[in-house]
């Protein structure tokens, strides 16, 4: 049994788009879910959601991603929910996404997965963020065979490890908190990688030039995060890492 | 954003940064399959660098990967009775002490983390065997070692060693006067530790450094002990006054500024208590968040005590808590410290 968490921000109808696209990748799932929350966070913006199948939870007042996925977490456990999955709105899903995450919680003894993220646009600068593996998570150095931390919105917790270890909330955006949480995580289980399950995520870069202000922000939004995560954790922050893209994403002895 | 301390030019500069930029780049480009693309690319992960140095915390500039002090009180217990501390007037109970077992297996979780681990007291080497078991340790996991003492049991075979495992020794020195040493330190021994002072000199060579508190008591007399140090070419520094329970006073606020902007870099400390209680701070309980302590070491992993949500909580609130306690030593690394 697997739920899906999306928590949202709805400001522009590219943002409506990008909702009503990922909902049709997840109906066309190979194996659907139990569960789908949408969990809105005090959107600007009025929308209707029209996929039957989304339980659509509105939050009155804005409090952030990590605020808005810990009541789709609640929602989750409150209905027995073995499996928790995450991802944003602006993401497509692979329509094997789910059985992957699900068969890869439930066959090894990982708490936590990240599935493999690419760029949807085609311009330089998704291009880029492929190499980079900006969204596409870390491996833990040497032995790369857990995960140093996963991006939210490639994300998978069995229930005892959302129980125990839920969001941070005094993380305003959408920056930094999901690194803290696996760092907490860290401490106590640890996170595969599973490079079947793939999604795709829209930056919503419409070409290179036009772009590149969009590309400036994103990384001054994630780095600047990263000093309150710093701030806050004394160790494991400090393990070596390595970005994952598709040319190291299948490891030997992946799942020993 | 500003350093924390003044860069000295011992300090990782422009080297430093050229060869950061290499580590990040060279990876990258052989990721880059289409030849075309290699200086555009770069161009975007150069920028994407940039703001990552930008955006760097002072407290990893500053410390490097390694960022970590373990500062492990091992016991209250101390022979002398110094009247600047009343730390000695609470020994812990025997049942009370942790077995060095479990601080060992604490620095075996933590070693790739720490820069240095220190041991204090109390008197740490009332407790001769269980240091020199935790120095071998850290020798073995090449973690850099410092127990600061009263040097009151020093001896030949416990120097020799410790100078074979290369860690530095810190004794503690407020006056070289026998009149004002005595009174100091509660206890007529200043013809039995000064001797020891020169025999660790002797045997340590720069391993040895002496320590002085600045408090109005002592204020006349650590100019003496500066000149004793440079006399015999020891490194010296002076920390100022703090509430440990005693009773000298602080000195004068012309002298000393304790209220001053800097901020807390004690939350890089992993304090470990005689019972094995941690803390990021000694003086972590006047922060309401940190009554208690954060965990116990002989009952919980130490990576798991340090990844709770009270911890991370208590490390952003010290950056900026103010207390008189950021003016220590344990809030500056070893480089800036002796001089």
């Amino acid at each position: 049994m697997s739920a899906l968490i999306i928590p949202c921000y709805i400001k522009s109808q590219w943002d409506i788009e990008c909702l009503n696209r990922l909902l049709d990748s997840v109906q066309k799932q190979s194996q659907a879910f139990e569960k789908v929350f949408v969990v809105d966070d005090a959107s600007p913006l009025r929308y209707s959601v029209t996929h039957s199948f989304v339980d659509l939870l509105v939050v009155p007042n804005n409090a952030g991603p990590a605020s808005a996925r810990n009541i789709g977490i609640n929602k989750a456990l409150s209905l027995g929910i073995n499996h928790l999955l995450f991802t944003d709105h602006d993401c497509i899903l692979d329509s094997r996404w789910n059985e992957c995450m699900t068969y890869f919680l439930d066959q090894t003894n990982f708490a936590a997965v990240g599935g493999m993220t690419y760029s949807w646009g085609k311009t330089l600068l998704d291009y880029y963020h492929d190499i980079n593996g900006t969204l596409a998570g870390k491996w833990l150095l040497p032995d790369k065979k857990e995960l140093w931390y996963m991006p939210s919105l490639n994300f998978g917790m069995k229930a005892f490890a959302a129980e125990e270890f839920p969001f941070d909330e005094r993380f305003p955006t959408a920056a930094g908190e999901d690194v803290d949480l696996c760092l907490r995580l860290r401490s106590k289980y640890k996170i595969g990688f599973c490079p079947e399950a793939k999604l795709w995520h829209d930056y919503g870069y419409k070409n290179s030039i036009t772009g590149f202000r969009k590309f400036m922000e994103l990384f001054k939004k994630y780095k600047s995060s990263s000093a309150t995560v710093y701030e806050g954790h004394t160790v494991l922050m400090w393990d070596s890492s390595e970005s994952i893209y598709k040319g190291n994403m299948h490891e030997p002895h992946l799942q020993d | 954003m500003s350093l924390i301390y003044r860069i000295k030019k011992s300090q990782p500069g422009i080297t430093h940064g050229i060869n950061d930029y290499l580590g990040e780049m060279r990876p990258f480009v052989k990721r880059v399959k289409k030849p075309h693309l290699v200086i555009p690319l770069l161009f975007l992960k150069t920028i994407e660098w940039s703001i990552y140095r930008w955006y760097k915390t002072p407290i990893r500039r500053f410390y490097g990967v390694k960022g970590n002090e373990l500062i492990y009180m091992i016991t209250n217990a101390c022979n002398d009775r110094c009247p600047k501390c009343g730390i000695w007037e609470r020994p812990e109970p025997q049942s009370q002490h942790l077995m060095v077992s479990h601080f060992i297996k604490c620095l075996n979780r933590l070693h790739h983390n720490l820069y240095q681990v220190t041991l204090t007291g109390g008197e740490p080497l009332i407790f001769k065997k269980d240091v020199m078991l935790i120095a071998e340790e850290a020798k073995k996991l090449s973690v850099p070692m410092v127990i600061v003492t009263n040097g009151r049991f020093l001896d030949e075979a416990f120097l020799n060693r410790y100078k074979e495992l290369g860690h530095i020794l810190v004794i503690s020195v407020d006056s070289i006067e026998e009149g004002k040493w005595n009174e100091f330190r509660g206890r007529k021994n200043f013809h039995i530790v000064m001797p020891k002072i020169m025999l660790a000199k002797q045997i340590l060579g720069d391993n040895l450094r002496i320590q002085s508190v600045l408090a109005k008591e002592s204020a006349e007399e650590i100019p003496k002990v500066i000149a004793f140090c440079k006399q015999h070419n020891i490194q010296h520094n002076i920390q100022f006054n703090q509430d440990f329970g005693g009773n000298w006073k602080n000195a004068m606020p012309d002298i000393v500024d304790y209220n001053n902007d800097t901020p807390c870099a004690a939350r890089k400390n992993i304090c470990i208590y005689p019972n094995g209680d941690v803390v990021k701070c000694f003086d972590h309980r006047r922060i309401p968040l940190a009554k208690e302590p954060l965990g116990n070491i002989a009952k919980q992993d130490i990576i798991e005590i340090l990844c709770t949500k009270r911890s991370t909580e208590i490390s952003k609130i010290m950056k900026t808590c103010n207390l008189p306690c950021k003016n220590m030593s344990c809030n500056k690394p070893q480089s800036l410290l002796f001089n």
